[in-house]
């Protein structure tokens, strides 16, 4: 950490590598656009970009976490008030390093699994929307103040409503249109709920922030600010992350949006939504944790309950899918109710959070690349029910295999070891401060999704009513159904890589 | 040489065995319950020779041990003792006799969706509960017992009876009632089985079982105890948790009845002997009445709901209840010789009832119905050989000396008698659960005498006009049946063996001096 004394902060190329890469890819495609506009034979040269960068970012993910024995790497900081340490806006820590590479992970899963559906026709609008929303998403995971928090949230989620306009027909457009509603409303809340912390502590850093909350001279005026600005900053990420009751747009918008992006909805804009929290609330608002411990708790259960009970009687693919992630995102955060405060309960409940999240995304890959296969062989196309998996298993059995594998990690029971061990990890620091009633919510939701992804698995194995066609499968799609299936299949042998992701120090 | 890894090898072989069949798409279902059968005659000879190895060092277990998550404290730690060696065999004998039975299935089961998957689900449920009665990780254990319910979904939700009224929907909800209910209570195990890994630092079983609940408070073992106990109860199962079961056993196809009824429910009882009796002694000796009391209803209800059951299949599923109360009178006694009951019920009741599912599944696909009026009176003279595996299942199932059931009864009841922790409980359960015997007694000789006994139905007797379809057990069921036949006989006469095998094991568990 090198604290210039001029005023202008210094930057550390390494450290702002993973947002820097997938910008510098985004530019060279724009470049390319302009130089030849319209070319097809430059398609390839953009996807091979566009992937470049988001494989150097997580290139410079895993060289950072090589690096992690010294201390974590800041950058752009500046002299804090006297007797104060330098504060920064951007740290690489164990909690960024770790949700930057599940950021990355699903962007090069969304990506591959866009190039022959959304992005075929629209290459550049495509490619630089998903390149900026990442973009957005893992800054998100090294801010460390509140304007930083704020921008690279916005530029997490804009781009994402280009991406579900890229279906240009009226239910696309309705869903960019819900979408963006949804987003300036979320952005409105979030501005006013940063803009009463900032105006109840006096600054915009995450560090100073924590340390004036947590002083013993703080009026109760000030305090009931800060909370409301929590309670605020809570409601407008939690519309990213379709917590309930913010989740209302969720089952629309990903039934207009193109498959693959309804995939990156649910797995890239997801984690940037959780890390958007995990970095706000756990390390800004750590003293407060009294005030937003039980509201994210009691909407983590309200999230999984009513995801997993409407997800039941879903019909479309898709849109179970989409209910599902409501659910599954409730699991991300239910290890939230679990914090007391102290540093240690907040890294283990962060580290939960992180764990799950990691399967959650490899899973719903692997289960959304069977789902983008069917659409395209199938008469219904994106609309198709779940009657349509009627006897895959015949007809597509290794599609089948992995839709199957992918259903049964979702559900977190074996052979989907990996979802099993992201249950135990999830529910381990709930028992440890014995919330019981979140708890036994919680268990009680293993058995309602349970019903649902087993109704789907079940059909895979009945016998076929019609034969379908063969799938062809390109190239790229194969890649991200091996892809996922092969980290399903390692994470579950691995269940180690889930429990044990982030050890360190937070910062 | 060290023969360690016999024991991993017994849950792998089937459980690759099954990927191995899910990956093989051309072979036959014909085919693939031979590869099945050969793999269930590997896994037992497997298991045969880890038992005997066992028995011969003593107390001195075969056992592998190898980190799998540090993370969680999971390790990838399997071994065999004396109380789980009698499970691992049931398990690969009734896995190696449901193969063999598929081999010759009616061609309509196997049509209706590959029979080639059916088998491969078969090998999962033996290999995952193999792995269940062997493994030594709270953790691991937790992951083993759960590893069965997917297949086992499967083998009713897809295989299960056609001739239900409702079809497919019936099946589907008899499946779902079953994983539902089991899930449920799985994850409520879970959250306990958490709480004793955070409270103790430790997930190993063998540790736990040392440590004998030193570790924690009488509160939070109470409250471990009260999770597992509930999670393992609905798998036992134990009134009035039990609903599941009846619609789950008879929508199952035989296969699935025998693997239900002879596997899954051990599972429960054995997680009750293996883990809440020696992890949290205390726990248990609070909430024991409770389970005594709830095991000895189960009994009584069981046995009067078959007084009036008219459907076979499902009363041999309702009779299932109530031998499982038995187990769960001698679990809950918490002394070695109520242990050692219990065990000694829970392989005859495998037994026995595997027995009467292949009886009573030959006689469904033979009348196209269970029920009792259908089946109709004479089997005696009609089907001997059918009528007399019948007269075996159920004179075994009403406790008659000599056969394999009476002997684990009668400890149980023995070891509630002598109960401390059942308190003043003790007498009155143990004299109710002795009732239960005479129920038991009831409802068989009533199934006897409608079916074995009488005249044999017009219906089913050939005619000049109508040429008899119906024929006595092929000498390919026959052999399925006999080893069950033989076990029945041979526990029966000699307890012995058995009692001895898990006598060294029960000590060791109830934390009980071993005498010079």
């Amino acid at each position: 950490m090198t604290v210039n004394l001029t005023g202008v902060p210094s930057i550390d190329l390494l450290a702002i590598t993973p947002v820097i890469a997938p910008v510098i890819a985004l530019i060279l495609i724009l470049l390319i656009d302009a130089l030849v506009p319209g070319g097809t034979r430059w398609r390839p040269a953009m996807d091979a970009i566009g992937l470049v960068g988001l494989i150097g970012a997580a290139v410079a993910v895993a060289a950072l976490a090589r690096d992690g024995s010294g201390p974590d790497r800041s950058t752009s900081c500046v002299t804090g008030p006297a007797g104060l340490l330098p504060q920064c806006s951007f740290v690489t820590s164990d909690l960024t390093l770790s949700l930057q590479a599940v950021i990355l992970l699903a962007a090069v899963g969304c990506l591959l699994l866009s190039i022959d559906g959304p992005a075929a026709s629209d290459r550049t609008s495509h490619h630089v929307l998903l390149l900026a929303a990442v973009a957005g998403a893992t800054a998100l995971a090294g801010a460390r103040d509140l304007a930083t928090l704020v921008v690279a949230l916005e530029t997490a989620s804009l781009p994402a409503i280009g991406l579900i306009a890229l279906r240009r027909d009226a239910q696309g457009a309705q869903a960019g249109v819900t979408m963006l509603l949804t987003a300036v409303a979320s952005l409105g809340l979030l501005m006013l709920g940063v803009a009463l912390i900032f105006l109840a502590t006096g600054s915009l850093y995450l560090e100073t922030i924590a340390t004036t909350l947590s002083g013993s001279d703080l009026r109760p005026p000030v305090l009931a600010v800060a909370g409301l600005g929590t309670a605020l900053s809570i409601a407008g990420i939690g519309f990213k992350i379709s917590l309930v009751p913010f989740h209302l747009w969720t089952p629309d918008t990903y039934a207009g949006a193109p498959l693959p992006i309804a995939a990156f909805l649910s797995t890239v804009s997801k984690a940037a939504g959780v890390a958007a929290l995990a970095v706000l609330l756990g390390l800004g608002l750590a003293p407060l944790a009294h005030v937003w411990v039980p509201i994210v708790g009691v909407l983590a259960v309200i999230t999984m309950t009513v995801g997993n009970l409407v997800a039941l009687r879903q019909q479309v693919a898709v849109r179970l899918l989409a209910w599902s992630t409501v659910a599954q995102a409730g699991w991300v955060l239910v290890p939230f109710a679990s914090i007391d405060g102290s540093t240690e309960g907040i890294r283990t409940a962060l580290a939960a959070s992180v764990g799950y999240l990691l399967a959650y995304v490899v899973a719903g890959l692997a289960a959304f690349a069977v789902v983008v296969l069917l659409a395209r062989h199938h008469p219904a196309g994106e609309e198709h029910t779940l009657q349509a998996y009627r006897g895959l298993a015949r007809t597509e059995p290794l599609a089948a295999a992995v839709l199957g594998f992918a259903l049964a990690c979702l559900a977190g029971l074996p052979p989907g070891v990996m979802g099993l061990i992201a249950k135990v990890v999830v529910l381990k620091p709930l028992v440890d401060q014995q919330v019981w009633a979140i708890a036994g919510i919680a268990a009680v939701n293993v058995a309602i999704g349970l019903a649902y992804y087993l109704r789907w698995a079940g059909l895979l194995l009945a016998a076929p009513e019609q034969a379908p066609p063969r799938w062809r499968v390109r190239p790229a799609e194969g890649l991200v159904l091996g892809g996922a299936a092969a980290a399903c299949v390692g994470l579950s042998v691995g269940g180690q890589f889930i429990a044990g992701l982030l050890p360190g120090v937070l910062h | 040489m060290s023969m360690d890894w016999l024991v991993p090898a017994a849950s792998l072989l089937p459980l690759t065995a099954a990927f191995a069949l899910l990956a093989l798409r051309r072979l036959t279902a014909q085919a693939a319950a031979r590869v099945g059968t050969l793999t269930c005659l590997a896994t037992l000879i497997l298991a045969v020779a880890a038992t005997l190895i066992t028995s011969d060092t003593g107390a001195d277990h075969l056992e592998v041990d190898a980190p799998w998550v540090p993370a969680l404290g999971m390790r990838a730690h399997l071994g065999l003792d004396g109380v789980s060696a009698p499970l691992v065999l049931l398990t690969a004998l009734l896995g190696l006799l449901v193969c063999a039975h598929l081999v010759k299935i009616r061609p309509a089961t196997a049509s209706r969706a590959n029979g080639r998957q059916l088998v491969a689900c078969v090998l999962a449920v033996t290999g995952g509960a193999i792995a269940t009665f062997t493994a030594l990780d709270l953790l691991l254990f937790f992951v083993a017992f759960e590893t069965v319910l997917i297949p086992m979904w499967f083998v009713i939700a897809v295989w299960g009876d056609d001739q239900q009224a409702g079809g497919e929907a019936t099946r589907r909800d008899a499946a779902n009632r079953f994983i539902l209910y089991t899930a449920t209570g799985s994850a409520v195990m879970l959250l306990g089985i958490i709480l004793i890994a955070l409270r103790t630092g430790t997930t190993d079983l063998v540790d736990l079982a040392q440590q004998g609940g030193s570790e924690m408070s009488t509160g939070v073992q109470i409250i471990a105890a009260v999770l597992i106990v509930l999670g393992l109860a609905v798998k036992a199962p134990m009134w009035p948790l039990h609903t599941w079961l009846p619609p789950a056993h008879t929508i199952a196809p035989t296969a699935g009845s025998v693997l239900l009824a002879g596997v899954l429910l051990k599972m429960g009882t054995y997680g009750l002997v293996r883990v809440a009796v020696p992890v949290l002694p205390e726990g248990m000796a609070e909430i024991a009445p409770y389970l005594g009391v709830f095991g000895v209803v189960g009994i009584l209800w069981g046995g009067l709901a078959c007084l009036v059951e008219r459907d076979l299949k499902r009363l041999v599923a309702l009779s299932s209840v109530a031998h499982m109360g038995f187990v769960l009178v001698g679990v809950a006694s918490m002394t070695p010789t109520g242990l050692q009951g219990a065990l000694f019920a829970n392989i005859a009741h495998g037994i026995v009832t595997a027995l009467l599912f292949f009886v009573v599944g030959a006689l469904k696909d033979r009348h196209h119905s269970a029920d009792l009026g259908v089946l109709g009176s004479g089997l005696r003279d009609r089907l001997p050989r059918l009528g007399w595996l019948l007269t075996l299942g159920a004179v075994a199932g009403l406790g008659l000396p000599g056969l394999a059931v009476f002997w684990g009864e009668l400890l149980a009841i023995t070891g509630a008698w002598e109960s401390t922790v059942l308190g003043d409980l003790a007498r009155p359960l143990a004299v109710l659960a002795a009732i239960g015997t005479a129920v038991a007694a009831a409802y068989w000789l009533r199934v006897l005498r409608v079916l074995w006994h009488g005249p044999p139905d017009e219906r089913w007797t050939p005619s000049d006009l109508e040429p008899v379809t119906i024929g006595d057990a092929t000498a390919h069921e026959s052999i399925t049946t006999a080893p069950l036949v033989l076990a029945t006989v041979a526990l029966g006469l000699a307890p012995g063996p058995l009692l001895a095998l898990t006598a060294p094991a029960v000590r060791l568990l109830l934390g009980v001096e071993v005498s010079p």
